[in-house]
């Protein structure tokens, strides 16, 4: 029956994922050098070669399903369709938002997913323009994170992207917290789901194909830029836990060997046997 | 009664003033920071889109004014976080030019297309600066890449009194350093530790 399929689906991406990790394709910690040891530590991504397995399958779907729909949504959806379509969108995970904000005993956050929600509902029947206030988009993953829990090793799920052991719990258990999910089972989750990939993905094509190019290991990069932004979630951009690059100050950037911020003193500096 | 009140409520709201005024003072260095990033924007934005600029012009002015206002040794030590132990005076010299010229390279090649964008400082707010001889703020702006994309970029600004400069750049709450830094450690790390593996990626990159 299809109303399984989902649980299950999730069930068996972590079984395979742990199964992955335990069948030796976990790299082990650095045992004799102990700075390394801290490093592999603060990476806390122990199941990394099978991760990297799963992020460069999950960029083949990418590329292959993904990213041509996004493109050809972005580029060819009129945006009388998209900015409705949109809204609707966002304004279906409200709910679920609403509920996290208060589990995480924030009032103000679920103030304003709920007047986004009600407001949505207006919009589709009054044509009222809806707020430009960025939506509120809480789940469990963050609600653990406010309640304390630690993010655990940092694991890439198949097709789903990258997660770590809270935040796959958090989708676990939001499978079965969201009301939007219980009324619309099992179409409408699942389209809501694929809707909100590709609208995700449509606003960030330029920004993806930059990064990857850019990047020296384009895993690392991403795996850097999820911990920031779950940690930015998690807080809602409050936090002072993890001030940026303490340690960089005019002081640390002082001895530059090439004086003076000139053009030529910067273009002719030693290149070493570059080239 | 009332008046009491109302003498009181004054006495208060006097005392705040002075307070108020005084914060004021010795936080100058904040909005001086917003100021700085207000200017450093417009001048990028004029000097950058200019079309008639060919890309290796784009990336002289690039690298003139990214030296001026951002602490890039800074950043780059930072970036290479522990490994710098590990490098050679060679290898530390050369990742320095290195880094500059990578970041010079993607970052102005970006601006060619960049053209009549709008750019905003909403505020600034101090941070802590890790020195007692500098300042930190940090200055929220709003980059709009079209008219319904905005993108909240936050700048951290040091500054000792005479010198401002940028230390760290967050694109959407996501640090630029952070993420550089960690990306490096990957590198090295899968490369036996060495520098000379990142070294080498870097060169790379920027003769690519």
């Amino acid at each position: 029956m299809q109303f399984n399929f989902r649980p299950l689906a999730i069930a068996r991406i972590v079984a395979a994922i742990s199964l992955a990790g335990t069948l030796g394709a976990c790299a082990l910690p650095p045992k004799d050098d102990p700075e390394a040891l801290a490093e592999f530590k603060a990476a806390n991504d122990p199941f990394e070669p099978a991760n990297r397995l799963v992020f460069a399958m999950n960029n083949t779907v990418d590329t292959l399903i993904l990213q041509p729909v996004a493109v050809t949504y972005r580029d060819l959806a009129p945006v009388e369709l998209k900015t409705p379509f949109e809204n609707v969108i966002t304004n279906l995970l409200m709910p679920l938002s609403i509920i996290h904000a208060l589990l995480q005993g924030d009032m103000e956050r679920a103030d304003k997913a709920a007047q986004r929600f009600a407001g949505g509902v207006a919009t589709l029947m009054l044509g009222n323009t809806l707020p430009s206030e960025e939506p509120v988009y809480e789940d469990a993953g963050q609600t653990l994170g406010v309640w304390g829990v630690d993010s655990g090793p940092y694991v890439m799920l198949p097709l789903l992207g990258p997660s770590n052991f809270r935040d796959t719990t958090g989708t676990v258990l939001d499978f079965f917290m969201d009301p939007v999910g219980y009324i619309a089972r099992p179409g409408g989750s699942i389209a809501r789901g694929v809707s909100r990939a590709t609208i995700n993905r449509s606003k960030n094509v330029d920004a993806v194909r930059d990064l990857e190019r850019n990047s020296l290991d384009y895993y690392a990069a991403v795996r850097s830029l999820y911990r920031q932004r779950r940690d930015a979630q998690i807080d809602n951009g409050q936090g002072e836990s993890q001030p940026t690059s303490p340690t960089i100050g005019i002081d640390s950037d002082a001895p530059k060997p090439t004086t003076g911020a000139n053009a030529n003193g910067s273009a002719d500096a030693p290149k070493a046997d570059g080239g | 009664m009332l008046r009491r009140t109302f003498l009181a409520a004054s006495l208060a709201s006097g005392l705040l003033g002075t307070r108020l005024t005084a914060a004021w003072a010795a936080d100058a260095y904040i909005d001086a920071s917003a100021k700085f990033i207000g200017e450093l924007a417009e001048t990028a934005i004029a000097t950058l889109t200019d079309q008639n600029l060919d890309k290796a012009a784009r990336r002289q002015k690039f690298r003139e004014l990214f030296n001026q206002s951002f602490a890039v040794r800074g950043i780059a030590l930072y970036v290479l976080g522990r490994y710098r132990k590990r490098a050679t005076e060679a290898e530390l010299s050369e990742y320095l030019q290195l880094f500059e010229d990578v970041i010079v390279n993607t970052w102005a090649d970006r601006f060619t297309d960049y053209a009549g964008q709008k750019f905003d400082v909403n505020g600034a707010t101090g941070t802590p600066s890790g020195s007692d001889k500098e300042n930190a703020a940090l200055v929220s702006s709003t980059f709009y890449t079209d008219p319904n994309t905005p993108v909240e970029i936050e700048w951290r600004v040091n500054s000792n009194g005479t010198v401002y400069k940028i230390t760290d750049v967050k694109v959407a709450g996501l640090s630029l350093a952070k993420t550089q830094q960690d990306e490096f450690g990957s590198v090295i790390r899968a490369n036996g530790n060495n520098v000379s593996a990142l070294i080498n990626k870097l060169r790379e990159m920027r003769d690519s």
